[in-house]
């Protein structure tokens, strides 16, 4: 009588080679992902490497001696706006009205990139957006200097009022540069046409760079449309953790066996007659009709003679007539059961072995 | 560890006061703690399980179909009350009741649990463990450990057919000399002389002795005695085919060819003891399985069940030379040798039939076979093509299984055939009718 429950001293030395496998493949899984260097992000994000990223575009610039960077809150371009050069990357997160206005207010030059209504209004205010199009490689078709000395270019999106570049999808109005999307800005397109030089030209004109491309949506639109999140009491947020810890101790109460499963060896299972069956399944699948019939009539003979008084060598006229003597039944017809041909169908097939057992019967009540 | 529904009951609970708190975090965090302190609290003041210890009654014997009470004694040597639920753990065919018992030992004492096992089926069974869960004062948590303890168990053949032994107990001593009537016959040997009585045959007196002494003498004759029995219980692959139904249970798939086989063994073990002749017990399959040799009367019947209760029908063929070879180096003299396999042509074929002239020009060879009434309502099927050629197989066998009797016979063997209800009864049958015809 031995207790078999682990200590915790056993359990740790049973589990600690597990654990120190885990931590292992953790911690190199980390500095796989870390070294790589590779970064995602949303479109036009200058720290993204994935094809929708900026990050060439960026380096690019720095090359050039171009200052670039990176904000992602009103508060953060608002303080680096002045004096550079503000690239509205993401305006679709860009909702709040009056944070708008305040940058409007400090903001010098800016390129705004597929620009929507409510920045449109804020930070390029007269200029008209009519419908957009599909993007596609166009030509640029004016006399801008930009336009001209980068050729070709990538472009699509909503169309300017009074623009003429590329199919009115960049207007410039004094230091306020619109164009009508961004995709030749990304990596993955960056190296196509005049994509490149386009983009260097419109955004390389001043020493220093804000790209502003925030990763989620910032404010709310006018219009107090509140989140879901807002509306609810901060009670549910709670309530539904706790519910989490229910849920999960009746887990921990209702998974726990009163000791382990019991294993044991168990006898096999097979009735005897499942080679017989098999067979028969056999005959079936072969329809071997010849074979069947041979038994049944062989087992009705075996069955037969002894009652009509013959040995087991009796030949079959010898049976023929004692059978048709016994029981009444025309000769012929008695021959044509017990030695005739082959059934041709199923039905005959049954309709044999029915003739077999009328015979016995008949014999064997005579 | 183990929690119970009360650790669940009062986190619902926690939860409905977090929904209703005016400052929800602050609840929540407390509804946790106190929960979580409940949980250490019962974990620390629960009695202690691994301290505990265990005594089990001797190894139990019990036939198959009766029911048997394992009991264990729990005695608590820590310092604190054990609480809560105990699991003696058997393997699931001895059906162990109840599933976990209540207990409650005080500290310093100790207790008795006792579990039903209902067997269903036959052979050696060990306890799987015990295991118990001490709940602590609060009942929200509980300690949990197991400790292994032995135990073991032994169902042993059920010996159904025991019924039938008064029938041929009678028709024993009908063939035997408590008989009032002693006629010299076949199956009698000279067993001794004494006076005549008013009644006695007259045709028994013997004149040579009752010239030498005053009175008239008789010789009396007793059937054969001291004469030997193997049984031959053949494990091998065809022994695991299952068929009827099973009596000790009602499982309509069936009892094993072994199981049918060893019912029929213990009745005519039984008998041959009765009759005063020595049984010896052969189990074979590649070797030898159980053995049994020249048990005296009164515990032949325990020795065989005991020897038959681990057996197991072995999925080999089994190998008829080696038992040949087995049952020649056993038995010198003359015996009956009950060989119990099954009739089957292919098996027997390259099997015992090349050698039975062998065995039988040394011995009385009576083998004994399980019919499958199974095959019997196959070969009557006339409903459709499908049944009509199930039944067409099903005569093919009786066919062959003739076939292979009749050779057998030619061999000189006798053959016994029966219904699985009826082997028992039939092989007993056939053993006292070459006792009465003087053939053993």
């Amino acid at each position: 009588m031995t207790s078999v429950t682990p200590t915790i001293t056993e359990r740790w030395r049973s589990w600690r080679g597990v654990l120190g496998a885990l931590g292992l493949i953790v911690i190199v899984a980390a500095l796989v992902v870390l070294g790589s260097g590779a970064r995602n992000g949303g479109p036009l994000d200058i720290e993204a490497t994935s094809p929708q990223g900026a990050r060439a575009l960026a380096e690019l610039l720095r090359g050039q001696g171009v200052e670039v960077n990176q904000v992602t809150t009103f508060d953060d371009a608002v303080e680096q706006a002045p004096g550079s050069l503000l690239v509205v990357a993401r305006p679709e997160f860009l909702a709040d009205d009056a944070a708008l206005a305040e940058l409007a207010g400090r903001a010098g030059a800016r390129l705004l990139i597929g620009p929507t209504e409510p920045v449109l209004t804020a930070l390029a205010p007269g200029v008209t957006i009519r419908t957009a199009s599909p993007e596609t490689v166009r030509e640029p078709g004016c006399a801008l200097k930009a336009a001209v000395l980068a050729g070709d270019a990538f472009l699509g999106g909503p169309s300017f009022a009074d623009a003429t570049c590329y199919g009115a999808k960049v207007a410039v109005a004094g230091d306020v540069t619109l164009v009508g999307s961004g995709t030749f800005m990304t990596n993955g397109k960056l190296a196509e046409n005049g994509n490149a030089a386009l983009a260097m030209n419109l955004a390389g004109t001043h020493q220093r760079v804000t790209w502003f491309a925030p990763r989620f949506p910032l404010g709310v639109p006018e219009g107090g449309q509140k989140s879901i999140d807002e509306l609810m009491p901060a009670n549910v947020g709670w309530f539904v953790w706790a519910l989490i810890v229910a849920v999960l101790l009746t887990a921990l109460w209702r998974g726990r066996r009163l000791g382990p499963v019991v294993e044991e060896r168990l006898p096999v299972v097979v009735r005897a007659a499942e080679t017989v069956e098999g067979r028969g399944r056999l005959y079936r699948a072969r329809a071997a009709r010849d074979r069947a019939a041979l038994a049944l009539r062989e087992a009705a003979l075996a069955r037969l003679t002894p009652r009509l008084g013959l040995t087991a060598t009796a030949g079959t006229d010898e049976i023929v007539t004692a059978v048709a003597a016994r029981t009444g039944q025309d000769g012929g017809q008695v021959r044509q059961v017990l030695f005739g041909d082959t059934p041709a169908g199923d039905a005959a097939l049954v309709a044999l072995a029915r003739d077999l057992d009328m015979i016995e019967r008949q014999v064997r009540e005579s | 560890m183990a929690l119970t529904g009360r650790a669940a009951l009062l986190a619902v609970a926690g939860a409905l006061i977090v929904l209703a708190a005016p400052a929800p975090a602050v609840a929540f965090w407390l509804v946790v703690s106190v929960i979580a302190a409940a949980i250490v609290i019962d974990l620390v003041l629960a009695g202690s399980v691994r301290a505990l210890r265990f005594e089990r009654s001797d190894d139990l014997r019990v036939r198959l179909g009766e029911t048997a009470e394992v009991t264990l004694l729990v005695a608590n040597p820590g310092g604190r009350r054990v609480h809560g639920l105990l699991r003696d753990a058997w393997p699931p065919s001895t059906r162990p009741g109840p599933r976990e018992h209540d207990v409650d030992i005080p500290a310093g004492e100790r207790r008795r649990v006792t579990t039903t096992l209902r067997p269903l089926r036959r052979g050696d069974f060990t306890a799987a463990g015990v295991t118990v869960r001490a709940l602590g004062p609060l009942g929200v948590a509980a300690r949990q450990g197991s400790h292994q303890v032995d135990g073991r168990i032994r169902v042993l053949p059920p010996f159904l057919s025991r019924r039938h032994l008064p029938a041929k107990l009678a028709r024993l001593r009908a063939i035997d000399g408590l008989n009032p009537v002693q006629i010299r016959g076949q199956g009698t040997e000279f067993d001794s002389l004494r006076e005549y009585v008013v009644g006695d045959d007259v045709r028994s007196i013997d004149w040579r002795a009752t010239a030498r002494r005053a009175d008239v003498v008789v010789r009396t004759w007793r059937p054969e005695r001291d004469r030997r029995v193997l049984i031959v219980l053949d494990t091998g692959r065809t022994s695991a085919g299952r068929v009827g139904v099973d009596p000790s249970s009602g499982d309509p798939s069936g009892w094993p060819r072994l199981d049918w086989g060893m019912d029929a063994a213990l009745l005519l073990a039984a008998l041959c003891a009765r009759a005063g002749d020595r049984v010896d017990f052969l189990a074979y399959d590649r070797t030898v399985r159980a053995q049994v040799t020249g048990g005296g009367r009164g515990d032949l019947l325990p020795g065989l069940v005991t020897a038959m209760a681990p057996l197991e029908p072995e999925l080999v063929e089994a190998d008829a030379h080696g038992m040949v070879a087995a049952v020649l180096a056993r038995v010198r003299r003359r015996s009956l040798v009950v060989v119990l396999t099954d009739l089957n042509a292919t098996a027997l074929d390259e099997g015992l039939l090349p050698l039975l002239p062998q065995l039988a020009s040394r011995h009385l060879v009576l083998l004994a076979a399980v019919a499958d009434p199974r095959v019997a309502a196959l070969a009557a099927g006339r409903d459709g093509a499908d049944e009509v050629f199930d039944a067409a197989a099903a005569e093919r066998q009786r066919v062959e299984r003739r076939q292979v009797t009749a050779r057998l016979r030619r061999h000189g063997a006798e053959v016994v055939d029966a219904l699985p209800e009826d082997l028992a009864s039939a092989l007993a049958d056939a053993y006292l009718n070459l006792k009465a015809a003087g053939r053993l």
